[in-house]
């Protein structure tokens, strides 16, 4: 299989990706000339306010949107490749933002077998299977229980339960956060962060929240359709320029440590993070 | 709501297989259309009262839906009584002919009407939703024959029942949204109750489109491509408490067409 990635290497790779949506013939470009390289166990934040393009570029990575101009490889298969669109949906998997639109089941078990059963997997394998995905997540013994009844972060664990099942190499998290309470945000966050870092899955995750995005090793920062920086979230936010033109508001603690420059008090690296921050402070007198 | 919702206790009529449940239910609606003798109306009351002590259902509960319909009943029996054509009325003028058979006709149809919604009821309090549609996706089969999709209805009927709480929790949150814009929901007049509807319905109509244009993209990029290739479910076999409950439901069908 020529899907078997190794570390470091490259899982997904666009190139001048351009997307227009058509409203009775009336174009209207969302995506234009996109470049985007992710490689494998990578947290990448896809960063942007609404109307970016941000869910366009997700919606490209299992071909839910059709490429329209560009190129884009994902998993060593070409999106273009009408053939190839099962295995790669298989292979990169997509959490979306409202939990209560991706259920199928009144029960949770069946639920998360749904993705399984597309697949035509074995019936006897099936149950172990979900029962390994809610694990995964920390649902297990709600099997039998409805969706309804859980709260928003507990809906998007099951949701991921579902998507984890079917054992993507990649997870697209369309602004997964974006309905829920401060306790669910924080919640289903650490859960990607956890996943990202204990079973090595390729994680994607838009959002318009800059502090979610923090903890990610790159970020992808889009305006207007277009990327206007890609870098480790240090070098996005602390460019102040950039972060400006772009309309967004940098950390808590990016804001403080340029306050201080300001006035005159240098720390000696600019915190991300309100425990980076606390040290850097600690560490002036 | 006139049927009733799921309620999970562990009683023998619980335990049975739903497809089970279905076809008795039709044995029994077959039994009470053609029983005629007095002797026959006891033996139904009495099938009834055994299924619903085996149910360990409350009897508030299975007699709902005949508590809240008491009007209808009222009216379908003075229908049945007055304009029941007899050749020997009591009472006779214009259209309307008052006779001894036609009460009796009016105390039949009422008798019908409630034992069958008495037995529809018990059937959807003791039969959860998911096994309610496999049980009927499975009775369906057959029409594949006609080239009816079956696996696709059995879906769609999943997902409509699935997304009836969601649906109803946002219709509250709405008509509260436009009560707090002065929309009047309570007018006792028919016309203005109808045109109040509008203000809710519309919203929970363009968000239900929403919710479906949503819930197709997770599909899709679950793998789903159509119902018929996906893992089959498993052939649950009857167990011999299923045959023997639709074997006495036919015996009495049987019994009650033939006396």
């Amino acid at each position: 299989m020529n899907n078997t990635v190794h570390h470091n290497s490259t899982v997904i790779h666009g190139s001048d990706i351009s997307f227009s949506y058509d409203f009775d013939g009336q174009l209207s470009s969302a995506l234009t000339d996109i470049d985007i390289e992710i490689k494998k166990g990578e947290f990448v934040a896809i960063l942007g306010q609404n109307g970016s393009g941000k869910s366009t570029l997700a919606k490209h990575f299992n071909a839910l949107l059709p490429v329209q101009k560009g190129k884009l490889t994902v998993c060593g298969i070409d999106a273009k490749n009408q053939s190839e669109i099962w295995r790669l949906r298989r292979l990169c998997g997509m959490v979306f933002q409202n939990p209560d639109n991706q259920f199928v089941s009144s029960v949770i078990e069946e639920d998360v077998a749904f993705g399984l059963e597309n697949y035509e997997v074995d019936r006897e394998l099936i149950p172990d299977m979900v029962e390994n995905a809610l694990r995964l997540v920390g649902m297990s013994g709600y099997e039998k229980r409805s969706p309804h009844s859980l709260s928003g972060g507990q809906k998007q664990r099951v949701a991921l339960a579902g998507v984890l099942a079917l054992d993507p190499d990649i997870i697209v998290f369309d602004e997964v956060t974006a309905m829920l309470d401060p306790m669910g945000r924080k919640e289903i966050l650490e859960e990607i962060h956890r996943l990202n870092k204990e079973t090595g899955k390729t994680v994607v995750m838009i959002t318009h929240y800059v502090e979610e995005t923090v903890n990610a090793d790159k970020v992808l920062l889009l305006h207007n359709g277009r990327v206007a920086g890609f870098g480790t979230p240090r070098e996005i936010f602390t460019n102040t320029e950039l972060m400006q033109r772009v309309g967004l508001v940098s950390p808590v603690p990016v804001r403080l440590f340029n306050d201080l420059k300001a006035e005159g008090i240098c720390l000696k690296s600019c915190p991300l993070t309100n425990e980076e921050l606390v040290e850097e402070i600690c560490r002036l007198s | 709501m006139l049927i009733g919702k799921f309620v999970p206790i562990n009683s023998i009529i619980h335990r049975l297989d739903a497809r089970m449940k279905i076809v008795s239910l039709i044995f029994l609606l077959v039994a009470v259309i053609s029983t005629s003798t007095v002797y026959g109306y006891a033996a139904i009351i009495m099938v009834l009262t055994v299924i619903i002590w085996l149910s360990k259902l409350s009897l508030f509960a299975v007699l709902s839906p005949i508590r809240r319909l008491w009007l209808f009943f009222i009216v379908i029996f003075f229908m049945n009584a007055f304009f029941f054509s007899s050749d020997n009325p009591l009472f006779s003028w214009w259209i309307i002919s008052f006779s001894g058979e036609g009460i009796r006709q009016g105390i039949k149809v009422v008798f019908n009407v409630c034992v069958v919604m008495i037995l529809g009821n018990v059937l959807t309090l003791s039969t959860s939703p998911i096994d309610m549609t496999n049980a009927l996706s499975s009775l369906l089969t057959p029409l594949k024959l006609l080239r009816v999709p079956v696996e696709d209805v059995a879906m769609i009927i999943n997902i409509a029942i699935q997304f009836v709480p969601t649906i109803l929790e946002e219709s509250n949150m709405i008509r509260k949204a436009q009560t707090a814009r002065g929309a009047h929901f309570e007018s006792r007049k028919l016309r203005e109750k109808a045109l109040s509807f509008l203000p809710l319905l519309i919203p929970i109509f363009i968000s239900s489109f929403r919710r479906a244009d949503e819930l197709s993209l997770a599909m899709e990029a679950r793998g789903y491509r159509n119902a018929k290739r996906r893992t089959k479910k498993a052939g649950v076999p009857f167990r011999v408490l299923d045959v023997t409950a639709v074997a006495a439901c036919f015996v009495i069908c049987i019994i009650q067409i033939y006396i």
